[in-house]
């Protein structure tokens, strides 16, 4: 009776890891194909396998721009929101002050609106200042859009930093700005993983304010380089692929790093 | 060791809400243990915080050695704090927590490995120094929020309820250790617990609090023999001071009272003559209600009724109605007294340990010489 238990779990856990696995295996597959061959056969095995693809993509497909920006972009974006992130979670957590809660609520509220319904408000502020078909314009706007999630997810996990931890860290002799740093945010860590991880995902893949704020082919980010290969009238589906899989690898870096961290933010609390 | 001076001072946190200290007023002496001792919520925490640094100070003044302080930052009072929750920094070692405070302080490196080491040998840390605080018992986790303040050799150390977190058996262990640190090192000490036996165990001096407000400063036995108010005769005590309405009458001239529907003559040296018919409340300690009269017979008696009985090994804790009293009375007898619950039986009273308090709670018992500051 155990084993057939057993045997169903398998049965539904392999057949949810084919599921979730499946397109991933399936665009790995097409990135060692070519188009001709895919178009053949949409599903065969990559034989021969055209290893060639990815240095083609990145040198001569322009991957390697697209992969530069990309990685200028979301790395400052990140780290930005990461720090003024947590500094105002910190800040909301810890210290009494007029209109704490009406800041805290405004800056939640924001994540209540659909990101599109700014888009062209954007535009027109960063075609004012200069910022449009800039990498710097694109940086900013992913702060701006990516920081309210980031405070409401670090606000919550810094609040339940016992105060007395900073009151010690006052007696030892530190100031705020040094609590923040030394003990605060060492303290928040898991968190902080959390949220560089999901700001990270989020934005390497973001293509909605990209396509409107950038065109200049050499500030176009990896979601946009790959878009290049759809056009009006063909695809190159086995660029688009490799693309993919060229993509994909910061992502998989991240995650593999920061996981354990994640882990620790996910179930911070959940046990004593 | 340092003169730490409260002098009139108050927190107020809302307005509306009164005040969390209120007017505190203390004197603690170079090397003095003194701990402030109430109930949740009577300030003690407030006031000690205002010590520390860690609560600005809406009125009064706070001096060190003669220094106002007022607006020095905690940083600068050259004070130490043990919290109740240890507060020890969960992402650092031991050895880091115990250095913390001293790298702050710019204090050569040699000579930190150097005095974190000495703190770990005192304190038994050495085997410890590479773990995180997660990875330690309560206990030792307790020795090491006392080395961190140590390791600072500050002015004076603050202690925020520190033992209540530890278990009854280590409380008491805890005890002894800090009560020996404060031997060997001669320390300033200001300590605040709800605990009556860390109180009277470990202070020099307490300092009982109420309602913001300081009640009665003295060493912990004239405290206990002789308090001021109904609070502290209440509060201080286990089981507390017997505390029954009564009223003065005609007779000895105003020194007997009628307690329920018993007359008690008060010795002079115990309370002044008061008016006829004044209500008072009558006060005496378990222990000198006795269910035998005593090899000098001099003690007066009371019928009662056993309504309860504790029996505690070393002693029995006996609670009687009194005729015409509403609340218990409660004698501290021997561990082999024969009392059983709906017995009959007289309660002799050792009236020269007696206490009067007048209607506004205020002690009249003679001989009251520490009154609130």
């Amino acid at each position: 009776m155990a084993s057939l238990q057993r045997a169903i779990l398998m049965l539904i856990l392999c057949g949810y890891t084919a599921f979730a696995a499946g397109p991933f295996v399936w665009a790995a597959m097409l990135s060692l194909r070519t188009t001709t061959e895919i178009h053949i056969d949409h599903f065969a095995l990559p034989d021969p396998i055209h290893w060639e693809k990815f240095p083609d993509a990145w040198f001569n497909s322009n991957y390697a721009t697209y992969f530069l920006n990309s990685v200028q972009v979301v790395v400052a974006a990140v780290l930005i929101v990461t720090i003024v992130g947590a500094m105002a979670a910190h800040c909301l957590a810890r210290y009494r002050f007029r209109l704490n809660r009406v800041i805290y609520f405004v800056l939640f509220s924001t994540i209540i609106f659909p990101p599109q319904i700014t888009i062209i408000s954007l535009f027109q502020v960063l075609v004012n200042y200069g910022l449009y078909n800039s990498k710097l314009g694109l940086t900013l706007v992913y702060v701006a859009i990516q920081l309210p999630l980031t405070v409401y997810i670090l606000e919550s996990f810094f609040a339940r930093i016992p105060a007395d931890l900073f009151d010690a860290a006052r007696m030892d002799g530190y100031s705020d700005w040094e609590i923040f740093w030394r003990v605060a945010l060492p303290v928040a860590l898991p968190a902080v993983a959390t949220t560089v991880i999901l700001n990270f995902i989020l934005l390497w893949n973001e293509f909605l304010f990209a396509v409107v704020l950038i065109t200049e082919e050499a500030n176009r980010t990896l979601p946009l380089g790959i878009q290049r290969f759809i056009g009006d009238t063909q695809e190159d589906i086995g660029m688009i692929a490799t693309g993919l899989m060229i993509a994909i690898i910061p992502v998989v870096a991240i995650y593999a790093f920061f996981s354990e961290k994640l882990i620790q933010g996910m179930t911070a609390g959940a046990v004593k | 060791m340092a003169i730490v001076t409260l002098d009139k001072l108050t927190k107020i946190y809302d307005r509306d809400h009164g005040a969390a200290a209120d007017n505190v007023s203390l004197e603690i002496g170079h090397g003095e243990f003194m701990v402030l001792l109430g109930p949740s919520g009577c300030g003690k925490t407030t006031t000690l915080r205002m010590i520390a640094g860690l609560e600005s100070i809406t009125d009064g003044t706070l001096s060190i050695d003669g220094k106002v302080v007022n607006k020095v930052p905690a940083k600068d009072r050259d004070i130490a704090m043990v919290f109740q929750s240890y507060a020890l920094y969960p992402h650092m070692t031991v050895k880091n927590n115990l250095a913390f405070g001293l790298r702050r302080r710019s204090v050569p490196r040699a000579e930190i490995e150097e005095k974190v080491r000495r703190v770990a040998d005192t304190l038994e840390l050495g085997s410890l120094l590479g773990r995180r605080p997660h990875a330690l018992s309560g206990g030792q986790r307790q020795r090491v929020a006392l080395g961190r303040a140590i390791v600072r050799d500050p002015k004076v150390f603050l202690f925020d309820e520190p033992l209540s977190n530890l278990d009854a058996a280590l409380r008491v262990s805890t005890r002894v250790e800090i009560a020996a640190l404060h031997r060997r090192l001669g320390a300033t000490m200001i300590y605040v617990t709800h605990d009556q036996i860390e109180a009277m165990t470990m202070g020099t001096r307490i300092c009982i609090m109420n309602g913001g407000r300081v009640m009665q400063v003295g060493k912990p036995l004239d405290v206990y023999r002789r308090p001021v108010n109904t609070f502290v005769a209440g509060f201080l005590g286990n089981p507390p001071m017997n505390l029954v309405p009564a009223t003065i009458t005609d007779d000895d001239g105003g020194r007997t009272v009628r307690v329920g529907e018993t007359a008690l003559r008060i010795p002079a040296e115990r309370a002044p003559a008061s008016t006829p018919g004044s209500p008072v409340t009558f006060g005496i300690r378990a222990e000198h209600v006795a269910l035998t009269a005593g090899p000098a017979g001099d003690r007066a008696e009371v019928a009662g009724e056993v309504v309860q009985v504790e029996s505690l090994g070393a002693e029995t804790i006996v609670m009687t109605r009194l005729a015409g009293v509403e609340k218990t009375f409660v004698a501290r007898v021997a561990g082999d007294a024969a009392v059983r619950v709906g017995d009959r039986c007289p309660l002799f009273l050792d009236l020269t340990e007696t206490h009067l308090f007048d209607a506004q709670g205020q002690s009249m018992t003679t001989g009251q010489d520490e009154r609130t500051a």
